[in-house]
């Protein structure tokens, strides 16, 4: 008797425990993390760090693919081993990489990594845009605050900053402004489609953006300034002939005089509207820096030249610099106490357009262009004591400009062919084997903006002594020879003066000559028909959207 | 025996689960106390229990060890061979893409990972039970979907005090390496090949440098005893593991403490037990392929010292490997800090009804430190992190079990919570000066703010309720009922819970009256069970919110700022990967056990399987999003015999042999996620190959396919070697064009085919054992068949390409390949069979006088990895091959020597 009761005891106790257990159970299953946070913003400083500030960590990148500029297989390669600027050749067992470099350069686009791993870079930079622009209108339905609108302005301007480099590489994307977007939203527009929007969106972000030089420190520092869209425009404008064109597989392009924008309430050509925006930027107080490296110091914040750099810290932030430690030879950069992976140089293009002839490997002849020794290690090396870099054998270490090819591997010159990338002064305390370093990464300058003036001038028949003037103000500045303003001479220009600065895909296309045949670049079907001037679209947005493969590939 | 929770009171279970000996043991009454969630009263679903006679007698570090080749369709594999290499273990092979493949580990009562096995000493096992099929698995819900595996460590016992001592003394040493150029015949390839030759004048054989001989010890101490109200067992364990590679050595002290007492005249039992152990691990190889890639290719003429700067000679043609004494100069040491208790109460409240009450607490603290000098780190870098593991379960059954007249009913109902505390944090600087003082002095780097440095904390919890119903009916016919919710916080709201039901029934025919006359069969039953079991592993926590973290460093203004961002797509919809199997099998023994025979056959479905698909962005912020979809079918048959050709009180032979065909197959990954449809790709490569030469590009080896077993080989076809077209006496792999477009193009989809599986086919364990008077000798062979490895060591190391920064294989020159493409020319049978262990025993003859204080004392010596046999031309066949990893299949560079341990055990029971 005695146990039954017990036992009856302990069934309703039992009872109760499970009845208890299960209304505890709704509580007990909720996640409350510690170590983050959900998204309510409730004060501006927050929602300045969280919501505008935030944006700026896609700029610059610390990985594979992220990144404007600064790492690997991203925009910037996608820009630069696909031209005649520069080449990554395969070194034996190093750099074949599935034969990717040489894919690249060669145009052979389809399946590769880097293409789809760069869309979705732009794409998450712009989905972040999108988000934060939603979070400053819920701030703003409680918190009504007058820098609300600048931070909009900030955030469509870096949008559309954005977009223009996914439109430059693709060619087609999808407009979408929420961070939830719809499968509607996911239909890719037609090119001219795309960059009129991104022209409206800038336009309409300026009068609320500071005037600010964004690469000076204070409080611009890094951000999207009125001067850092202005330059961008003038970029569009310069390429609107390019841009507008929906069918790039006809060999026909609209002509830019007859491509309208408004401006400044005005209508204009592109000529004139690129030109319109040049000249806002110098009224914004640029110059030619009057020493061509210190744009390239590692601190060179203070230069009057620079635009829009991406802020380096190597004690502050996580951004990298890859280029500098891909390209130089292993016990080069062990000179200078850091590392290299011997990859990257320059093509025998290059080498002629910046005046060399055959076999002259310091680059110091009467013809070659002031900036190639700037711009490049050739020849002999010397480490920061200047004392000289030697090989593991002990003889010196000597970089064969002429011995380059796509592939060296079992040449004599496996390792040591091929004109190394300088530009950027070396930072001897650079972290990360010298991927982290002082000097901030130029993706807009002046030099450019005197260079696109002349190009658009020209384009707009208005050859003569004012283009001439642009072209030589660059070209004196480091003591080379005056040149008349031609198409082609702007064009060798801009990579004397630009080379490792990002920019020779976008012109070459412009100037038609990217699926010209170069060295080592036989000309395909696929260039021929214009197919290589966009890059392949990832299949998962394709096949969501219902939207058509860019054609050729 | 099975886990915490209270027993009911029949068979204590597992009974003939084991074919290997088929003692049944059912054990009446006491079992009752024993732990597990009750076993039911008869056995209808695929268990088998391994017990000490039947575990591995070989020299052993981890209990796994114990019982490896001994369970058909148990795979248990080391990750390599290092002292600490950490086991891969699977039951019925791979049942999910994405996590929660290793078996449920239950020591005592105490739910645990592989890791937990590590604070067992193996002599303080009793008996490991494996858990196979859903049916039985059922009753641990969303845990134990991939298996179970149950360790019961040794209780004390009524009788007198006894004290137990073994020991064992063990050598291991390198009997294989790879068979490089040496310095002689690298200088001479070089000049014939008119390559730059840096010659420092040395011969080194680099492999050897970095290898020792080791010395390993085993201490063990057990004190137990008991009387009739209450029972002790105390144990004290300390190994001492040398590797083979310098500086390796595992050090790991374990202590297991139980005891029990019954109380008031048998109404209330106790169990409190603590387990627990401090491991430490060194070793100078962080990068198991870096090291061994290294020590292969180094070049042969470099001094195997330091220079006369006091630093390694660099090579710059080689930069992907290092002076491979450098690498020894790096330190990787891990310490774990591992302690568990738990108690039970069990109220037998009637004779039929039984109530238990148990709690645990677990607490893991693993501290890792490594240093990388400055010879093999740009600036040398420190690393020292912590990460704690809390888990703290506790939980509440009530038993009723009563036979009446010829049916046996027994029921249980059961809640159950647990919850983890994950925390960790971790500091990691460079640029050292100095490297004398390595991560005991991390501020001798500077620190980097940002990066290298964290905290982190997860407390995931989850809550089950359980009932089940088990009916017997004159011991012929079972059946067993099993429902089982469980609710999990890493789901969001509406998916937390899922239900797992699974029904099984037995027949005992041997119990027959029409089968009691066959003098010649002891047992024969029939089982079947079908059952549904939950799998939570590839889902982390926090996974179903947008919640915010670190994203990124911002200037704002001249300052730096942490801004706050999603890292991942958030996946509110996430649910319960749900794995249904069936399962029938036939357990039978003959002439009084001389023969026992068990046979099982399994078919399982993952359903609701989680992938991490490749998604659009936009509409999401990343490209990978986790979902429940796809699916997978796990289907095998399992065949354990056991023989005793004879048996006298002087001699006796016993041969057992198991052997597990298994098959799978991914059925399908693709389907709406909302409104978008997700789809995996067609090929998803998972094990590549690495190395100079082949970053990126065409060097995925083993590949995830749709309609495919997981992890099969596609690769290019490989129709010979053909003379290069640059040079007339080198050689390259000629492709087929398997599409026949007239194109080579060796990308997915093109110029590729499936040429083989990389996990075995067929699993075959053995053990001969034979008696003879006081000596004994066991002999364990274990192999696996109908696979392949590709030999990516070859294929790098026959590459004459290489020259001069890597050294080649000594047959490289003969055959003058100068290229490295992978194909499948390299991609070979993996079949092979292992002589696991033989030992040699001696249980020494004590005299009378003696035995008053030495009861038992015994002498072994034992040779593990005896031998293999195979036709796999690498250094051995015995890599990754169960383990669905980047591992898989792939022998590249990174296998370690080839060793054999000779062991000299003593056992002595006082």
């Amino acid at each position: 008797m005695k146990t039954k009761n017990i036992m009856i005891l302990c069934r309703l106790l039992c009872c109760c425990c499970v009845l208890g257990l299960a209304a505890a159970c709704t509580d007990f299953l909720d996640e409350k993390p510690s170590d983050r946070v959900d998204g309510d913003i409730n004060n501006i400083n927050d929602l300045y760090l969280n919501a505008v500030a935030a944006r700026y960590a896609d700029v610059g990148g610390h990985a594979n693919s992220q990144g404007l500029q600064g790492t690997g297989r991203g925009v910037y390669d996608l820009n630069t081993f696909t031209t005649d600027e520069a080449i990554v050749p395969t070194r034996g067992s190093d750099w074949y990489d599935g034969r990717l470099w040489q894919d690249l350069y060669q145009h052979k686009f389809a399946g590769l990594d880097p293409i789809g791993d760069t869309w979705n870079y732009l794409m998450k930079a712009i989905m972040g845009c999108n988000g934060s622009l939603e979070q400053i209108d819920r701030f703003g339905k409680t918190h009504p605050d007058a820098r609300l609108e600048a931070y909009r302005a900030e955030v469509r301007g870096l949008r559309a900053m954005f977009y223009f480099y996914a439109i430059d590489l693709y060619g087609r994307v999808p407009l979408f402004t929420s961070s939830a977007p719809s499968v509607a939203d996911l239909k890719l527009r037609n090119r001219s489609e795309a960059i009129k929007y991104v022209v409206d969106e800038l336009q309409q972000a300026i009068p609320d953006l500071s005037e600010a030089h964004s690469n000076v420190r204070g409080e611009y520092y890094g951000r999207f300034t009125s001067p850092v869209a202005c330059f961008l425009l003038a970029k569009i404008f310069l390429n609107s002939e390019v841009y507008c064109d929906d069918d790039w597989t006809d060999g026909t392009r609209p002509d830019g005089k007859n491509i309208k924008w408004t401006v400044g309430g005005n209508v204009m050509n592109s000529w004139e509207a690129c030109q319109y925006y040049c000249g806002r930027i110098t009224a914004a107080g640029y110059e030619l820096e009057v020493v061509f490296e210190n744009n390239f110091l590692v601190h060179n914040e203070a230069s009057i030249e620079n635009i829009f750099t991406i802020p380096m810290d190597k004690y502050l932030f996580q951004n990298q610099y890859c280029y500098l430690f891909r390209s130089r030879h292993y016990n080069h950069a062990a000179a200078m106490g850091l590392n290299g992976e011997n990859g990257p140089c320059a093509t025998l293009d290059a080498l002629r357009i910046f005046g060399l002839k055959e076999g002259d490997i310091e680059g110091t002849g009467p013809d070659v262009d002031p900036r190639f020794v700037k711009t490049y290690y050739s020849g002999q090396v010397f480490d920061l004591n200047n004392k000289q870099v030697l090989l593991d054998d002990g003889t010196p270490l000597v970089y064969e400009p002429w011995a380059v090819a796509c592939d060296v591997s079992s040449t004599p010159y496996e390792k040591t062919a091929g004109a190394r990338m300088k530009k950027y002064e070396v930072d001897p305390n650079g972290t990360k084997d010298g991927n982290q370093s002082d000097n901030d990464i130029v993706l807009f300058r002046y030099a450019d903006v005197l260079l696109m003036q002349c190009e658009a001038m020209l384009r707009n028949g208005q050859a003569g002594a004012e283009a001439d003037f642009l072209l030589n103000s660059v070209r004196s500045r480091v003591g080379a020879p005056d040149r008349t303003a031609t198409l082609e001479n702007v064009l060798n220009e801009r990579l004397l003066e630009l080379a490792w600065e990002g920019w020779r895909r976008n012109d070459m296309i412009r100037f038609n000559v990217y699926g010209e045949e170069y060295w080592e670049h036989p000309r395909s079907s696929a260039d021929i028909k214009g197919y290589t001037t966009v890059f392949p679209i990832p299949g998962e947005i394709l096949s969501l959207s219902g939207s058509e493969q860019n054609p050729g590939y | 025996m099975r886990k915490f929770f209270l027993c009911v009171a029949s068979v204590a279970g597992a009974a003939l689960a084991c074919p290997v000996t088929a003692q049944t043991l059912s054990s009446p009454g006491d079992s009752l106390i024993d732990e597990g969630y009750a076993q039911s009263a008869v056995l209808t679903g695929s268990v088998e229990k391994i017990t000490e006679d039947q575990m591995n007698k070989k020299q052993v570090t981890n209990p796994l060890d114990a019982i490896n080749g001994r369970v058909a369709g148990l795979t248990v594999q080391k990750s390599n061979n290092g002292v600490a290499a950490m086991n891969a273990v699977r039951v019925r092979g791979t049942t999910s893409l994405t996590g929660g493949n290793d078996p449920l580990i239950i020591v005592d009562g105490v739910f645990g990972d592989l890791s937990t096995l590590s604070s067992i000493y193996p002599a303080d096992i009793e008996s490991f039970t494996i858990l196979k099929d859903a049916t039985e698995t059922a009753q641990y819900g969303s845990r134990g979907a991939s298996g179970v595996i149950e360790v019961l460590t040794k209780k004390g016992s009524k009788g007198a005090a006894s004290v137990s001592y073994n020991a064992s003394f063990s050598i291991n040493n390198v009997y294989k390496n790879l068979n490089m150029l040496k310095a002689d015949d690298y200088r001479t390839v070089l000049k014939n090949e008119g390559l730059m030759l840096i010659d420092k004048g040395h011969d080194t054989d680099w492999q050897k440098q970095i290898q020792q001989t080791a010395f390993l010890q085993d201490h063990h101490v057990a004190f137990m005893g008991g009387g009739d109200a209450s029972g002790y067992r105390v144990s004290l364990g300390y190994m001492e593991h040398k590797g083979v590679i310098l500086h390796e050595k595992m050090r790991n002290f374990t202590s297991n403490m139980s005891m029990y007492q019954h109380m008031f005249n048998n109404f209330l039992k106790i169990d409190l037990g603590m387990f627990g152990n401090i491991q430490k691990n060194v070793t100078s190889v962080y990068d198991v392929q870096k090291t061994f890639y290294s020590a292969a290719c180094w070049n042969p003429t470099f001094a195997p010292s330091k220079n006369e700067d006091g630093g390694y000679d660099g090579f710059t043609y080689a930069n992907q490997i290092n002076h491979p004494l450098a690498l020894m100069d790096s330190r990787t040491q891990d310490k774990t800090v591992h302690i568990s208790t738990h108690g039970k109460l069990t109220f037998n409240l009637s004779k039929s009804w039984h109530l238990s009450l148990f709690g645990a607490y677990s607490h893991n603290e693993v501290e890792t430190s490594q240093f990388l000098p400055t010879s093999i780190w740009a600036h040398g870098q420190a690393y020292k992190g912590t990460k704690k593991t809390e888990s703290l379960l506790g939980n509440v059954a009530l038993v009723f079990d009563r036979h009446f007249n010829e049916h046996h009913l027994n029921v249980l109902a059961l809640g159950e919570a647990q919850r983890d505390i994950y925390t960790g944090f971790f500091t990691t600087t460079t640029n050292f000066s100095t490297n004398d003082m390595g991560f005991n002095s991390i501020q001798a780097g500077a620190l980097t703010l940002w990066e290298g440095t964290g905290s982190y904390r997860e407390d995931p919890s989850l809550v089950a309720f359980m009932g089940r119903i088990s009916y017997d009916y004159l011991g012929r016919y079972s059946i067993t009922a099993t429902g089982r919710a469980d609710g999990s916080s890493k789901f969001g709201s509406g998916h937390k819970w899922g239900f797992f039901p699974s029904v099984s029934a037995a027949w005992t025919l041997s119990e027959e009256p029409w089968l009691r006359q066959v003098s010649w069969l002891d047992n024969l039953k029939w089982r079947v069970g079908y059952g549904l079991a939950g799998n939570l592993g590839g889902i982390d926590s926090y996974m179903s919110h947008n919640w915010l973290q670190p994203m990124g460093i911002v200037p704002v203004g001249n300052a730096a700022a942490v801004a706050l961002g999603t890292l991942r797509n958030a996946n509110p919809d996430l649910k319960w990967e749900v794995k249904h199997t069936f399962n029938t099998g036939l357990d039978a023994s003959f002439w009084s056990n001389r023969l026992i025979a068990s046979v099982d056959f399994y078919t399982s479905k993952t359903t609701d399987m989680l992938y991490l698909y490749n998604v659009s962005v936009p509409p999401f912020a990343y490209n990978k999003l986790l979902d429940n979809l796809g699916s997978m079918r796990n289907s095998g048959v399992e065949i354990a015999l056991g023989i005793t050709p004879f048996a006298t009180a002087d001699m006796e032979l016993n041969i057992n042999a198991n052997v597990a065909y298994q098959k799978n197959k991914l059925l399908s990954l693709s389907g709406y996620y909302n409104d978008y449809y997700l789809e995996a790709p067609a090929y998803v490569d998972i094990a590549s190959l690495n190395g100079a030469g082949f970053h990126g590009g065409y060097n995925h080896i083993v590949y995830q396919i749709v309609g495919q077993p997981l992890g099969v080989f596609y690769l290019p076809h490989c129709n010979g070697l053909v003379k290069s077209a640059e040079d007339a006496n080198a050689y390259i792999y000629s492709i087929e064009d398997l599409d026949g477009d007239g194109v080579i193009d060796i990308a997915n989809g093109k110029d590729r085919q499936v040429c083989g599986q990389a996990v075995p086919k067929v699993l075959l364990g053995s053990n001969f054992s034979f008696r003879y008077k006081q000596w004994d000798v066991s002999l364990q062979l274990n192999g696996a068949f109908g696979h392949k490895i590709y030999n990516g060591t070859s294929l790098t190391y026959m590459n004459m390409n290489s020259l001069p920064g890597y050294n080649v294989l000594a047959k490289a020159p003969e055959r003058n390949i100068h290229d490295q493409i992978a194909t499948d020319y390299w991609l070979e049978r993996g079949d092979y069979l292992n002589f696991d262990y033989l030992t040699l025993g001696w249980n020494v003859p004590l005299s009378s006088s003696v035995t008053k204080y030495v009861k038992r004392l015994r002498l072994s010596l034992t040779v593990n990895n005896l031998a293999t046999i195979t036709s796999y031309s690498g250094l051995t066949p015995m890599i990754n091959s169960s383990a669905i990893n980047s591992t898989i299949g792939v022998d590249d560079k990174n296998v370690y020597p080839v060793s054999r341990t000779y062991t000299l055990s003593v056992s002595i029971n006082f």
